[in-house]
């Protein structure tokens, strides 16, 4: 496969997961912010500044007032073109990358893809927070989740869809460390647990998979270790770890390239460690410590298979 | 109901439709009919949907003009323009022959200068023609094959006799509208194939595999074929991923190649890979830095070297140019009783050639009813047409000409032929061309996939995209 289509592929996959992330966790705290959060104690302030944060959003940035927040979030993380990891910006690269591989794609990714992307275009952050911005986040979240079930069914599991798989995954547990940091649920009340589960899409899962009083600590050891939860740190880089197996054929257990190493070093420690030594100095220490790895494990990724090509003028 | 009285007069022009008289030719009488039968509710309805389908697909060209490069729907008009099994097979024996002297006549230059020595065609005219590139003299190619794929613009003069209006030898353009009109029509109006049985236009690709196939290098057992872009912003990209993705082959940029010892390569994520035949859809300028542009992203480092070492098949070869360059054609008919002891069977439009001293005077006098072409752009750009400029525009070029006449030839306002069409209220005739596609390997081969163009404009006569052109599905009848 090309270098650069295997580039253009790994970050198609990362941005279609970055897009419908990024609209999940909108919903999810739009809907909260509505009754739970509303009341004047600054709840609703910290919700919004943690959903910055989760968007990439670093910098302490003065939110306005109750009213408004929703707002400046909403252009800010949904509609910024300034904003890479906006949902518009993920989108169009997301689109770019797969207009520079057309070839590569069936005809259903593609026009898959392209319906998205005409159809964010189309959106207005006015017109969409006057009708309730919920119709427009579940679009955008059925069309990136029918992009992993499509391209899964029409393209061959060769090196091109396992380099989606790789974007796809790199992208899923890098959002999920981040949301774990940006709320840190260790001495909240339970409907901070329930956020943060809910933005990662593990409210239903999680009841299922506990007992009757989980605690902030059940939640937390779930997102990070949940073998079978698809969103989960242990289960995202397992499946990390085995695209890049099929694509070095090398056997597991082993490693022939660096992002092979580093990754069976984080798969052995979600594997075999305890949630109690991995929290020991905190849950955002951990998930920033994870959050590293992750932007380690692209950039050998990309030293690996995309040795930097000669950009056009 | 659709209007299918027609709202244009049959007075001067051939009409595809409807003959002198107001009775439509005896093969339209069945989609007329059907287009009838549907009325006019129904129609628009369906093409609502195939507008949709068409910009879903991403079936788009770029306009320039823009800033930043507009993507466009290629506007599709549903009406087919029907093609009888007659009048095919001759413009399919008169483009076969057409092709096959204009690359005999590309090997000649290259070459013994034969035509040249004999003055038949002038030699002045040919190391003038700014495609003529001299680094490929004496450079052989795979079976002499020069143009392996090309397309001829043809129209119709006012008795529907087709006329060859240019050739175009280097990267053509328009076989994926032919295949996405034919795909979007039959999923739209499958009940206007009802009563016709219509030659398919969906092996095309294959039939362009097995061309290059046929012209690797000597030695290479299972060619690696690759079809070079120049990526995403090309205005035929679209194009390009199609027939990569149909003839499942590499779709390339330039950055994706390496030339190491006069080998080409491709870079992957296993190392490199050798490279045999590339498709190219770059112009010859933009190919190697190091013998054309030296400031060209797009091209590859020592391609020339390694293509002249043999190593790896171009095609359409470099250097085709000068087989179509506008000043050229007058000399086509000439070539086919040289190079073939043939008459033509496609004539070509009398055309003005600026260089000499006679003609140019004639033409600078009736600027007002010529049709003035630069003879190295394509696409509709860089031309005037007399009797529609203003008379700025005609002054401008007056100069142009003066000061460089091989740049210019100038033809008589040709009416073309007009073809039903469907219009706001109605369906109305709209001037149409044809481009059929040749295919050239162990012969030259024509499929029946065949480009139609249609000037949306009321009376206008530039059917190209970028001068508001559009398409219709083409049929030739079995």
């Amino acid at each position: 496969m090309l270098s650069r289509v295997a580039d253009s592929l790994f970050w198609l996959g990362r941005n279609v997961e970055r897009a419908e992330t990024i609209a999940r966790i909108l919903d999810v705290n739009y809907t909260r912010a509505m009754d739970l959060y509303s009341q004047r104690d600054g709840r609703s302030e910290k919700l919004w500044r943690s959903v910055m944060y989760c968007a990439g959003f670093v910098s302490e940035a003065e939110l306005p007032a109750n009213g408004k927040a929703a707002n400046e979030v909403f252009g800010f993380c949904a509609f910024d073109t300034e904003n890479p990891t906006s949902i518009v910006s993920a989108v169009r690269i997301a689109r770019t990358n797969a207009l520079g591989v057309r070839a590569e794609l069936t005809t259903e990714v593609w026009e898959l893809i392209n319906v998205l992307y005409l159809y964010v275009e189309e959106q207005k952050l006015r017109s969409v927070m006057r009708e309730g911005p919920s119709k427009f986040l579940r679009r955008v979240r059925d069309r990136a989740q029918a992009f992993a079930g499509v391209s899964d069914a029409t393209m061959s599991h060769g090196d091109g869809w396992n380099f989606i798989q790789v974007g796809r995954y790199l992208e899923r547990a890098y959002m999920t460390a981040r949301i774990l940091d940006a709320i840190d649920v260790a001495n909240e009340p339970w409907h901070e647990s329930q956020r943060m589960l809910e933005m990662c899409c593990a409210s239903a899962p999680f009841a299922h998979a506990s007992d009757h009083a989980p605690g902030a600590r059940d939640a937390t050891a779930f997102v990070v270790l949940s073998e079978t939860f698809p969103r989960s740190l242990r289960f995202c880089t397992r499946e990390i770890d085995e695209a890049l197996h099929r694509l070095s054929r090398s056997p597991q257990g082993t490693f022939a390239i660096e992002a092979e190493r580093r990754v069976g070093r984080l798969r052995s420690q979600l594997d075999f460690g305890s949630i109690e030594e991995m929290l020991v100095d905190g849950v955002s220490t951990f998930s920033r410590e994870l959050v590293r790895e992750y932007e380690l494990l692209t950039r050998d990724i990309e030293a690996s298979y995309f040795p930097r090509l000669p950009v056009l003028a | 109901m659709l209007d299918l009285q027609p709202q244009y007069a049959v007075a001067h022009h051939y009409d595809e439709l409807y003959l002198p008289d107001g009775k439509p030719r005896p093969h339209y009488e069945a989609l007329a009919k059907t287009l009838a039968r549907l009325g006019r509710e129904e129609i628009l309805a369906r093409v609502q949907d195939v507008d949709t389908a068409l910009l879903q697909r991403g079936v788009t060209f770029t306009v320039y003009a823009d800033s930043e490069g507009t993507e466009r729907v290629f506007p599709f008009d549903i009406i087919p323009r029907i093609l009888t099994a007659e009048e095919w097979s001759r413009i399919e024996r008169g483009i076969q022959q057409r092709v096959r002297a204009i690359n005999a006549f590309i090997y000649d230059v290259y070459h013994s200068e034969r035509i040249l020595r004999e003055k038949r065609v002038p030699r002045e005219l040919v190391y003038s023609s700014k495609n003529y590139n001299r680094e490929m003299i004496n450079v052989d190619v795979t079976h002499d094959v020069y143009i392996h794929v090309s397309g001829t613009d043809l129209i119709r003069d006012d008795n529907g006799t087709f006329m060859v209006l240019e050739d175009n030898c280097r990267t053509p353009s328009g076989i994926s509208y032919v295949l996405e009109n034919r795909d979007v029509l039959k999923r739209s109006f499958p009940d206007l194939f009802d009563d016709y049985a219509v030659c398919p236009v969906d092996d095309y690709p294959g039939r362009l595999l097995d061309v290059l196939r046929y012209v690797a290098p000597r030695g290479s057992v299972q060619p690696n074929i690759v079809l070079l872009t120049p990526g995403i912003y090309n205005s035929a990209y679209f194009e390009h991923t199609l027939l990569a993705r149909r003839m499942g082959i590499e779709l390339v940029e330039g950055r994706d190649l390496i030339v190491v010892d006069n080998v080409v390569f491709l870079k992957t994520t296993r190392g490199l890979s050798r490279v045999d035949v590339i498709y190219r859809r770059i112009d010859d300028d933009y190919l190697d830095p190091l013998y054309f542009k030296s400031d060209s992203a797009l091209g590859v480092t020592g391609l020339m070297n390694a293509y002249r070492a043999g190593n790896v098949t171009i095609a359409n070869a470099i250097g085709t140019g000068v087989g179509d360059d506008k000043a050229v054609y007058q000399f086509v008919p000439e070539m086919i009783r040289f190079y073939l002891d043939e008459e033509p069977l496609l004539d070509n439009v009398p055309t003005f050639d600026c260089t000499n001293d006679a003609q140019r005077q004639h033409v600078l006098a009736n600027l007002d009813s010529l049709v003035v072409k630069n003879t190295n752009a394509s696409g509709g750009y860089g031309m005037l047409m007399g009797p529609y400029a203003t008379v700025e525009e005609r002054e401008r070029f007056k100069d142009l000409i003066a000061a460089n006449p091989r740049d210019f030839i100038a033809q008589p306002v040709i009416q073309l032929s007009s073809s039903p069409t469907l219009v706001e209220g109605g369906m109305e005739g709209r001037r149409v061309d044809l481009r059929p596609f040749a295919l050239y390997g162990r012969g030259v081969d024509v499929p029946a996939a065949a480009l139609t163009r249609v000037a949306l404009r009321e009376g206008s006569l530039v059917v190209n995209s970028s001068q508001g052109g559009g398409s219709k599905d083409t049929w030739v009848l079995q």
